[in-house]
């Protein structure tokens, strides 16, 4: 595959001032704002500091930075597994530190998340892990089969809807993950690693993919170390080190280019 | 909702026969505990009917004056039966006195030495039963003030001495009942909180795609109580085979007393029941619940 017309386009990448403070309210457009967010854990360690970001509707960013630099914890912020110690995280216009613990589910219907051990229900087939995310999220049953086989499809396992995750590649694996992600047409998906466990072949294809449903329109945040990915599709690269964002660029490589 | 409560029942159905090892330790392990609960609950059951009847025997018995008319016994009788501590008054004349009295000899086998007596030796007696046992000063301080009544017989010693053994042997026998609850509820907790920790990830994923607390929750709890649903009916059914050879051995020991068993299989029932259902219900609430508390 040539990636030498998307270096090219590439090349004239603008550098977003890092630190741009949005107003407490919503950004108009954006998925995702955070604002001055700093993370202490209850055992004195600072995973996450001042951290500003937006990500516009539509947007395709990767997040970057060594092991420990806080990609997880930001992560754990975006789906309310943790709450910022400091500073505002808003999902759709819900500052999530408001959100009622009961209303925490209903956000996060709105996020689809991918990870590096794909998570799949060994003992159900593709089939049955897509529609298990509607099953437990009290879908009406009419209404799942049809949801379940547009994701399947889309992620292009129709053929292997009735097998189990062991008789399954990797790559398919994860395919599985992203179709369950995608199921309750989410506005953002969160991929943590999702090449992690891949070779590059596969990786590449699981890329395209996202790549794909960036362009139906779901905003897509990536974390990974795969820096060939990231150097070659110069998308938004955000760098995270020692808790706070060093790099917000656009169209911009793995590591600094200056 | 009734989507919502079908959804749960399924689920709960199949996490119990997915996870069979685990689900049928647990129902192994409620089966054991609430057999040792039956048990216990059958023997103090029994203890209790014994005690009862122990304690139904203390009465206070007036021995009255032979010279005092009937009419004046009767109407003595009368006014102790209206005290609000008696539960019955019996008048014994020195008659029927004498028939008990041989009558007792004779069902203890020995000679009948009375029909030697010239007269009869025994006074009418009028007996009192009390609704409590432990308060009868009124009663007795009524019949003593009386003049119809020659003596009444001290029984405050027996009547303590009684009470004594009875209220130890009770609260003995809650203490116990109560330690074996303590233990049956912690293993039962264990033993369910092992099923819910296999099914860790499973609880992750729902949390991860947006379900909500009770859809995480209520299959859980469906499947504890099948747990204890099916725990308990396996021991209700052991107890009923069992009790058919137990009773042939126990009437032979209970038949001397006049015991009120007759609820008994019924409490047993709700008993068992109960206890499997609620702690299977508990044991799941509590597990589930450490995953929810984020």
């Amino acid at each position: 595959m040539s990636l030498a017309p998307l270096r090219a386009v590439a090349r004239s990448h603008t550098e977003r001032p890092v630190g741009l403070a949005p107003t407490e309210s919503p950004v108009e457009g954006a998925v995702l704002v955070l604002h001055d967010v700093t993370k202490t854990y209850p055992n004195g360690k600072v995973a996450l500091r001042e951290v500003d970001l937006v990500v516009p509707e539509g947007d395709f960013v990767f997040l970057v930075g060594p092991s420990g630099a806080g990609k997880s914890t930001l992560i754990k912020l975006l789906i309310r597994d943790e709450l910022a110690t400091q500073g505002t995280v808003i999902l759709d216009g819900q500052d999530l530190a408001r959100l009622a613990r009961r209303q925490v589910p209903r956000m996060r219907r709105k996020i689809g998340i991918i990870f590096q051990d794909f998570k799949l229900l060994p003992t159900k087939t593709v089939w049955e892990n897509v529609a298990f995310a509607l099953e437990v999220t009290g879908t009406p049953r009419r209404k799942i089969a049809p949801a379940v086989d547009r994701v399947v499809a889309l992620v292009g396992l129709s053929a292997q809807a009735r097998q189990l995750p062991n008789q399954l590649s990797g790559g398919e694996q994860q395919r599985t993950a992203i179709a369950r992600a995608l199921v309750h047409d989410p506005r953002l998906i969160i991929a943590d690693e999702p090449t992690g466990n891949l070779d590059p072949l596969i990786s590449w294809e699981i890329l395209q993919l996202l790549l794909r449903i960036n362009e139906l329109g779901v905003t897509v945040l990536m974390a990974t170390h795969n820096a060939e990915i990231v150097t070659a599709l110069r998308k938004r690269v955000v760098a995270l080190e020692d808790g706070r964002v060093i790099r917000d660029e656009e169209a911009a490589a793995y590591h600094r280019e200056d | 909702m009734i989507s919502f409560v079908a959804f749960s029942l399924r689920r709960a159905w199949q996490g119990f026969w997915r996870n069979a090892v685990m689900s049928l330790a647990a129902t192994a392990t409620m089966i054991f505990m609430l057999l040792l609960l039956s048990g216990f609950f059958v023997l103090l059951t029994g203890l209790n009917a014994g005690l009862e009847f122990v304690e139904q025997k203390v009465e206070v018995v007036a021995d009255v004056k032979d010279s005092a008319p009937t009419l004046a016994i009767e109407d003595l009788a009368g006014r102790v039966r209206a005290m609000p501590e008696v539960a019955s008054v019996e008048y014994v004349n020195a008659t029927e006195a004498l028939q008990r009295f041989r009558e007792r000899l004779k069902e203890q086998g020995r000679e009948d030495l009375t029909t030697f007596l010239d007269k009869n030796p025994l006074p009418g007696s009028l007996l009192v039963k009390l609704r409590d046992p432990q308060v009868f000063g009124n009663v007795v301080d009524y019949l003593r003030a009386d003049p119809a009544v020659e003596r009444v017989k001290e029984v405050q010693n027996l009547v303590k001495r009684v009470l004594t053994v009875t209220e130890l042997l009770r609260t003995g026998g809650l203490i116990v009942l109560a330690l074996v609850g303590i233990v049956v509820l912690f293993i039962i907790v264990n033993t369910i909180r092992l099923a819910v920790v296999a099914r860790a990830e499973e609880i992750e994923i729902m949390r991860l795609v947006g379900a909500s607390d009770a859809f995480i929750r209520w299959p859980f709890i469906f499947e504890g109580a099948l747990v204890g649903l099916i725990g308990a009916l396996v021991t209700l059914a052991l107890l009923a085979l069992g009790s058919g050879p137990m009773g042939r051995v126990m009437t032979g020991f209970f038949d001397v007393l006049p015991l009120q068993l007759g609820t008994l299989g019924r409490d047993l029932g709700l008993l068992v029941l109960g206890t499997g259902v609620g702690l299977g219900v508990l044991g799941s609430w509590l597990s589930v619940r450490s995953y929810l508390l984020k």
